[in-house]
């Protein structure tokens, strides 16, 4: 599987009047996105994700490191522009024009023209589901008809690698899925895709892979299964009586659910699984299952921030 | 008059060739999709139809001031009345084209950054000169369409009170028309370094104000040599320095000969050729620091 998307201690500063008040927006940034996959781009608001696009579109330009996108360090070159699409955050499209207007605009700046560019606004409408909207002016469109049409307009050339910053963000739950689905039908025709977002559940059902910011700083980053399965246990049992839940709970065990005799217990890190076995033995109670327990992105990424901004303060405390 | 304004055929080849070598390099770089874009929105811009409509208003009630003027006293002669039409007009046209000029070129760039269009555009396959030349281009599509408007509207006015071809009008309009081109190329350039449109509305104001008043710039020069004073020398550097950098607009002026000679008359001591490079030439000043200053923004 090649790389299609690729950082190398990629840095951003912010100069400020003075060096005190410079700002590390990106600090040696590493990422790689390879072809075919969905890579979940994530962190709070200023961790430098939009940043990282940005830099990624030589909207903004680099203070240190260097990028390739498709193995192409000159990444303004047309070959490489024709090659991705972008929808921005909250991009604002003219609302004097038409749907099917908009995307012949932007079609015309990849050099298309005439019965090519129409056969190819037919096919991408009809890809985002807009065909029958397309004589609409935008001013009449929903939230997510405009989203909508914000694919449409990075999917014109048939790009190999698409960029979509927050591409959920503000729409509602039937349209949230549209766009979902729609993103896991263009990873399987083989696009790439870096998705930046702070919608954690979307990135988990999507994403092959994720990569955690913050403040400027990859934290981690590997494929969602590496990520969401912990050091922990889960042990569920029956004939578990109030009093042994009360004592297994007392030797450190993790209550998660009790009911009607029925229990589910997380083995926390600091204990082992057969330690944890021995005291509901101890209880009598009725091992039904066991299996390791698998985080939500959400308990990683909270995880992860939180042991960053310990750190930072840890570190700020020290000085 | 520079000396490069001169009257010399030689120049005036010399000059033609240069213009046409810059028109066909603008008409093979410019990514007209853009410009017919930034046409199309800024037609919609509701202060430029504002200025539009206070112009046409301007320009057909010097019509009704003139009649009534007969009708209350009727004693105003016919050169006065059209002198009066012609005054008013020439100044209306001037003003809100000058002001459309300004705020187009001052808003278009700011705009779009403001909206990120201009991510969705320079993320494709459009480099950041095409894309403001472009931008540029539209702007003057605008400019010149309403100018046009303005001219036509006025021609129609002068025609009903002196049935006559307005040869003169012609060839003010043609003029006005690089007098705004500079205006707006130099609004544009501080456009290119901002994010919003105020500052350069501001700078273009400035530019067509002092670029209007050249020759109180070089008394200014005048008076500094003759005095002693450190203010008046600091004064009278500055000014030096306004008369040299900035263009002269008012060598695009027809407005005397307008209001003395006949409307159907040639417009004398002028020579056009040199003045449209003029006002190319400083065009294209303005187009090449707009670039160079957003070559490198961070968007």
């Amino acid at each position: 599987m090649s790389v299609v998307i690729e950082t190398q201690d990629l840095t951003k500063v912010y100069k400020g009047m003075s060096k005190a008040q410079d700002l590390v927006a990106l600090n040696k940034l590493n990422i790689q996105v390879n072809e075919g996959e969905i890579f979940g781009y994530l962190g709070p608001n200023g961790s430098g994700k939009t940043t990282t696009i940005k830099l990624l579109l030589s909207l903004i330009f680099p203070t240190g490191g260097k990028m390739k996108i498709m193995g192409n360090a000159n990444i303004t070159s047309p070959e490489v522009r024709k090659n991705i699409g972008y929808l921005p955050e909250g991009a604002y499209y003219p609302d004097f024009l038409r749907g099917e207007e908009i995307l012949s605009y932007y079609g015309s700046l990849y050099g298309m023209r005439g019965a090519s560019l129409k056969k190819r606004i037919d096919e991408v409408l009809e890809v985002v589901g807009m065909t029958r909207a397309r004589k609409r002016l935008i001013r009449g469109y929903s939230k997510g008809m405009r989203q909508r049409i914000g694919l449409a307009q990075a999917l014109l050339s048939d790009p190999g690698i698409l960029i979509l910053d927050e591409p959920t963000t503000g729409l509602d739950p039937v349209a949230r899925k549209e766009i979902r689905d729609l993103l896991i039908q263009l990873r399987d025709q083989g696009k790439s895709l870096l998705i930046s977002s702070h919608e954690l559940l979307e990135v988990e059902l999507i994403s092959d892979r994720v990569g955690i910011l913050f403040e400027g700083v990859l934290q981690t980053s590997g494929t969602i299964d590496e990520l969401l399965t912990s050091r922990e246990f889960s042990i569920k049992a029956e004939e578990a009586a109030p009093e042994a839940t009360q004592k297994v709970r007392e030797a450190g065990l993790i209550t998660e659910d009790a009911a009607a005799g029925r229990v589910s217990l997380r083995v926390p890190e600091n204990m082992s699984l057969y330690q944890a076995l021995d005291i509901c033995k101890s209880q009598n109670m009725k091992i039904v299952s066991v299996s390791p327990r698998r985080e939500t992105l959400e308990e990683v990424f909270v995880r992860v921030v939180g042991s960053a901004v310990s750190s930072k303060e840890a570190q700020r405390g020290e000085r | 008059m520079s000396i490069w304004l001169a009257s010399n055929p030689w120049l005036t080849v010399l000059y033609g060739v240069i213009v046409l070598a810059i028109l066909a390099a603008v008409a093979w770089f410019t990514p007209w999709s853009i410009a017919l874009f930034t046409f199309r929105e800024g037609l919609r811009k509701k202060t430029l139809i504002g200025f539009l409509i206070l112009s046409i208003l301007v320009i057909f009630g010097s019509m009704f001031m003139t009649a009534m003027m007969y009708d209350t006293g009727g004693t105003v002669a016919t050169d006065v009345d059209v002198k009066l039409i012609k005054d008013i007009c020439i100044t209306a046209i001037s003003i809100f084209g000058v002001l459309i000029a300004i705020f187009i070129s001052a808003s278009v760039v700011p705009t779009e950054i403001e909206n990120k269009v201009v991510y969705t555009v320079l993320s494709k396959p459009v480099r950041r000169f095409q894309y403001l030349l472009g931008k540029f281009v539209g702007v003057q599509i605008i400019v010149a369409v309403n100018l046009l408007l303005m001219g036509v509207l006025f021609s129609i006015a002068l025609y009903i009170k002196e049935p006559i071809f307005p040869r003169m009008l012609l060839y003010a309009i043609f003029l006005t028309y690089f007098e705004f081109l500079i205006v707006s190329a130099f609004t544009f350039a501080v456009a290119a370094a901002s994010t919003s449109a105020v500052l350069p509305t501001i700078a273009g104001l400035f530019i067509y104000i002092t670029g209007n008043l050249t020759q109180y710039l070089e008394s200014v020069v005048n008076r500094s040599e003759a005095s002693e004073s450190a203010v008046d020398k600091t004064l009278g550097g500055l000014a030096w320095v306004l008369r040299n950098t900035l263009p002269d607009l008012q060598y695009f002026s027809l407005k005397t000969q307008i209001l003395s000679l006949q409307i159907n008359d040639t417009p004398k001591d002028i020579q056009i050729p040199n003045l449209v490079v003029y006002g190319i030439l400083y065009a294209l000043a303005g187009y090449i620091i707009a670039y160079w200053v957003f070559r490198r923004k961070e968007l």
